[in-house]
């Protein structure tokens, strides 16, 4: 059996709680690092190891054994210097990956040059999917696979409501491909309310329909999921 | 003055009865995805008592299948002003709005 990742995070705030956490629940071997009591007592229930500690002492990374570490992240949130102080002892120890939260561009270029092997920038990647989302309120979610092709979620367009793949023929008319489509199958719970729950059909055949309230997830260019979307 | 008490209790009773029916059958149209339908039963629901969680929740319901997410989030809202502890109602708005 595969051992656990071990992986830890310096820093506590919303970020990094949240990163802690949800790695946690995903079953790796978590270290969470603050200076701040407070945060730490909140988490130390969740996570493998919670310590209060101040991680721009290099001694204190050391104690902590953070050198052995698969991935740390850093995502000290106050204070610029602190967070590339620790970057820079990270790389000193020879951390094997550093991935660290970058406040700005120029906070992320100096992050990079003392060592971090992957910079990401919460804020910034949140108002350009919010931005996208405003304009595209049909669009639930993408991933951008190339500067060309996205994987998008949309709902369907009115057009294909009641209509099959094959009908609709998106492939040939639109130059996409459908990869799943996402239905709301109505429940009554235990309780005795009306629910619904989503159902995946993935890969779906040229005679699967498609359902008021369905999400198609498609492939294709950007242009043709545009024009996807005005159908 | 106790036949008239009466008669307005049974009267009461009457409408209570037309409203669980009217849920009931909204109910039944939007487990068989009659939306639509479902739609128009809860509305009159809400026309007969407009203090009754249940047909605000159950139009939210109906209203988020059909992916319309507005009207949705109107519906739980108002859920929940009448019925602050409704779990249902609760979770969906907040998976909406985000959170």
């Amino acid at each position: 059996m595969a051992s656990k990742k071990q992986i830890a995070v310096i820093g506590l705030g919303t970020f990094g709680y949240n990163i802690a956490k949800v790695l946690s629940q995903k079953k790796c071997e978590v270290l969470a690092i603050d200076i701040n009591e407070e945060r730490i007592r909140e988490i130390s229930g969740l996570i493998t190891h919670a310590v209060q500690a101040n991680a721009t002492e290099e001694k204190t990374l050391r104690a902590l054994g953070i050198e052995k570490m698969d991935v740390v992240i850093v995502g000290i949130g106050t204070g610029m210097e602190a967070s590339i102080l620790v970057t820079l002892l990270l790389k000193e120890m020879g951390v094997k990956k550093i991935v660290a939260k970058a406040l700005n561009s120029l906070h992320g270029k100096i992050l990079r040059k003392v060592g971090a092997d992957r910079i990401i920038f919460p804020e910034r990647d949140m108002a350009l999917k919010l931005a996208e989302g405003l304009i595209s309120p049909n669009i639930l979610d993408q991933i951008e696979l190339s500067s060309d092709y996205r994987i998008v979620e949309i709902h369907a367009p009115q057009s294909f409501i009641g209509k099959t793949i094959r009908d609709i023929d998106i492939r040939a008319k639109y130059g996409v491909t459908v990869i799943a489509i996402k239905k709301k199958q109505p429940i009554v719970t235990k309780s005795g309310e009306t629910d619904f729950k989503e159902v995946v059909n993935i890969s779906p055949q040229p005679e699967d329909e498609i359902n008021e309230g369905d999400s198609l997830v498609v492939l294709g260019k950007i242009e043709t999921i545009t024009q996807l979307k005005k159908d | 003055m106790k036949e008239k008490k009466e008669k307005k209790e049974k009267l009461d009773e009457d409408v209570d009865s037309i409203e669980q029916e009217l849920i009931e059958l909204g109910k039944f149209y939007f487990l068989n995805q009659k939306y639509d339908q479902a739609i128009k039963e809860f509305q009159k629901a809400i026309e007969i008592n407009s203090k009754n969680p249940q047909g605000f929740y159950n139009l939210g319901i109906v209203y988020e299948a059909k992916n319309m997410i507005e009207k949705a989030s109107r519906m739980y809202r108002r859920t929940l002003e009448l019925k602050p502890d409704h779990v249902f109602a609760k979770e969906h708005l907040n998976k909406l709005v985000g959170i």
